[in-house]
């Protein structure tokens, strides 16, 4: 399907949510068919004296929140490797990790090569509107042989959203190893939030837009599972964030899970738990089934 | 069965029978059901006004005796956690109401034994004593047949008592599925039979009265059952046409005897969708942003809704299940402009009352819906010693002096005489 330029300013600037998110959906399912996959996280506070939690269900263990220090940084790193049992360590903005190696003199080359000798495979977002030079850094990203999990949005712009989702793509085309991009911001203004069409139609338009990236992604945590749902009826295809806590205390069928389980079932499409790797783990139905024998 | 041809007969303005409703909701996709439904909406709504009403959603007792094992709101009689509001806390939350442009309580309750109908009675009365263009959408049909049982008189007799007491309308709760199997599971048999609530409905619209419609789903219910349900209202509604807008939502478990989870926010938007595509012959749907949340209820728009309801200022009883949305007028009206359409304040008979308020004059925003009472609050009412109580435990708290007055309870200052005889 081949959208002109027109038809992509008219979309954008149209009401018809409906037609514009049928139209991702089209594309999406072109390139993912039914299935939605999803990665559950156990996240771990940067903070070296915060307690380390992985979960086993985990399939990404990832470092949040900014680190002090160079130093530190690598401890926490190391710290979290040494616990992971072999599940994806991740962690960390890229921006954050200009800002370090800024601030400690040394190239971000050196600093991302010296994350991964403590054990970094992967750093978890890069935030097109935070980064210094976004080409040249993920680029570093990859020389330093790290992936990258996913280019996000911190704060919307709110003149022309457009030009964020034309800019991933564009960036995708400079470097070729973006695998994920989840367009909406990590930042709202509480006083004012986004609203659900804003939100519907970013995620359409950048299924639309960055046609070059293969995951349009959204965070399960950060939007809820409502809006994460019909998400994936607009044009996502992979689900963030999903808690790796097998808590059952309010019930199986409440269980994260479960839960995820149920709402891509009701969205129309297949789940499929990944790591943060993006190795398939097993199709969850086969993956409950066999819950539910154990049980 | 042919989904196209389902379609086209819907988009013709043709009304689509039981099992044609059931296969659009089974199979159709998703965007394709929400344009049907959008559709419908244009059609009945082509200027693209978007509606809402300022105003207060009161529960004035949580005390109750239906025990439906999906409300997470009721306390059972002599419970520690029991409340009733006084009439001077009533007219308190009334005030305030019309401080920020509401014109209109929406006041449902408990079913609580020891308030009898001379207590709905006198309330109304003060209520239009004081405020006489206020407006009171009050007492779902359970509570009428409540009423009705209690007083052992019929339910025209009930309605009528209202009406002249100031009764203005009847809100749809309680309907949950108009399907006895499901009533019974639910434990709100007893409450209320589907044909009940019905015949509440039917007489309130015979005396004169509007009311809305509702449909609480996701429990136990099968989709035959979301049909049966739309279906027994579209009937009643050929027969009276006094249902002025329907409104669903989905069950909402936390802290509930059933638990379970809850329906998705794909699975309402199908629900209104259909819903829409089915109730042809009414005019207004609205979107539930108090259990779907903002953005949900914003795509709302496009599923069919033309409503936002209401800035609610206060509630209660999805609070209490663990739900707890706030939008008030300026949230609702950024909504309704973003999704693009033209926003308006309305009454409960959804005539256009004019412009958002606050754009003519200072409103203070709302941040967090109000609650019935603040936590810990337990006093009594001092009116409520000039009622009988039927419980046990209501008849205690009658003789206890009220802690808070230390003194003979009467009438505070502002509300009426107590009736001669209760």
């Amino acid at each position: 399907m081949t959208i002109t330029e027109q038809e992509l300013t008219s979309l954008a600037a149209s009401h018809d949510i409906i037609s514009l998110g049928a139209i991702a959906d089209g594309l999406r399912r072109q390139r993912h068919g039914t299935n939605a996959t999803f990665v559950r996280v156990a996240e771990i506070a940067a903070d070296p004296s915060a307690p380390i939690a992985i979960a086993p269900a985990a399939g990404e263990a990832r470092i949040v929140g900014a680190p002090p220090t160079r130093a530190a940084a690598a401890d926490r790193v190391a710290q979290v490797a040494a616990s992971a049992n072999g599940v994806a360590v991740s962690g960390f903005s890229l921006a954050d990790l200009e800002e370090l190696a800024a601030r400690e003199g040394v190239t971000l080359r050196a600093l991302l090569e010296q994350l991964r000798a403590a054990g970094l495979e992967i750093v978890s977002e890069a935030p097109i509107d935070r980064l210094r030079d976004a080409r040249r850094s993920i680029e570093e990203v990859n020389i330093a042989g790290l992936a990258l999990a996913r280019v996000t949005i911190h704060q919307p712009q709110s003149t022309d959203p457009m030009s964020q989702l034309k800019t991933v793509a564009e960036l995708q085309r400079a470097v070729a190893v973006i695998r994920a991009f989840a367009p909406l911001p990590r930042r709202v203004n509480p006083a004012v939030p986004t609203t659900g069409y804003e939100d519907i139609r970013r995620v359409a338009l950048a299924r639309i837009v960055a046609d070059n990236v293969p995951s349009i992604q959204v965070d399960w945590s950060l939007y809820g599972p409502k809006l994460a749902q019909v998400a994936l009826t607009v044009g996502a295809d992979d689900v963030d964030g999903v808690s790796a806590d097998d808590d059952v205390s309010q019930g199986y069928r409440r269980s994260p899970l479960e839960e995820i389980r149920r709402n891509i079932h009701a969205a129309g499409y297949e789940p499929v738990q990944r790591t943060g790797r993006w190795d398939v783990l097993r199709a969850v139905d086969e993956l409950t089934t066999q819950d539910e024998r154990s049980r | 069965m042919d989904l196209e041809a389902i379609a086209s007969k819907a988009l013709a303005g043709a009304r689509i029978d039981r099992a044609e409703a059931l296969e659009l909701y089974r199979r159709a996709p998703t965007p394709r059901l929400g344009r049907l439904a959008d559709h419908v909406r244009a059609h009945k709504h082509p200027d693209r006004i978007v509606t809402y009403i300022v105003d207060r959603n009161v529960n004035y007792t949580n005390i109750c005796v239906a025990k439906c094992n999906f409300c997470a709101f009721y306390r059972s009689v002599g419970s520690s956690e029991g409340y009733v509001l006084g009439f001077e806390e009533l007219f308190r939350k009334i005030d305030e109401t019309i401080a920020v442009g509401g014109a209109q309580l929406l006041l449902q309750g408990g079913h609580n034994p020891d308030l009898p109908l001379a207590w709905y009675e006198d309330l109304f009365r003060a209520v239009k004593q004081r405020y006489p263009a206020f407006k009171l959408h009050a007492l779902s049909p359970p509570e009428v047949i409540h009423l009705s049982r209690l007083s052992q008189l019929p339910v025209p007799a009930v309605i009528d008592r209202l009406i002249a007491a100031g009764l203005d309308s009847v809100p749809g709760g309680g309907a949950e599925i108009l399907v006895d199997r499901v009533r019974r599971l639910l434990h709100c048999y007893g409450k209320a039979t589907a044909d009940e609530w019905l015949a509440v409905m039917r007489h309130a619209h015979r005396a004169g009265l509007r009311t809305t419609a509702t449909m609480m789903y996701g429990t136990v219910e099968t989709d035959e059952e979301r049909i049966e349900h739309l279906l027994r209202l579209r009937e009643l509604q050929d027969e009276t046409g006094g249902f002025t807008a329907f409104i669903t939502w989905s069950y909402q478990p936390a802290n509930t005897e059933l638990g379970g989870t809850e329906a998705t926010g794909v699975d309402y938007l199908r629900t209104l969708a259909i819903a829409r595509i089915v109730l042809d012959n009414f005019d207004n749907l609205q979107a539930s942003w108090v259990t779907q949340g903002g953005k949900v209820g914003q795509l709302s728009l496009a599923y069919g809704a033309n409503d936002m309801g209401s800035v609610m200022i206060e509630e209660n009883v999805v609070r209490a299940a663990g739900a707890s949305y706030c939008m008030d007028e300026v949230e609702i009206v950024r909504n309704v402009e973003d999704a693009g359409f033209i926003p308006k304040r309305r009454n409960m008979h959804y005539e256009i009352l004019g412009d958002p308020i606050f754009r003519d004059r200072d409103v203070p925003r709302m941040l967090e819906l109000a609650t019935a009472r603040a936590a810990g609050d337990t006093h009594v009412p001092d009116e409520l010693a000039d009622y009988e109580a039927r419980s046990r435990a209501g008849k205690q708290l009658r003789v206890i002096p009220n802690p808070e007055t230390a003194a003979p309870r009467t009438c505070s200052a502002g509300t009426p005489p107590p009736r001669s005889a209760h």
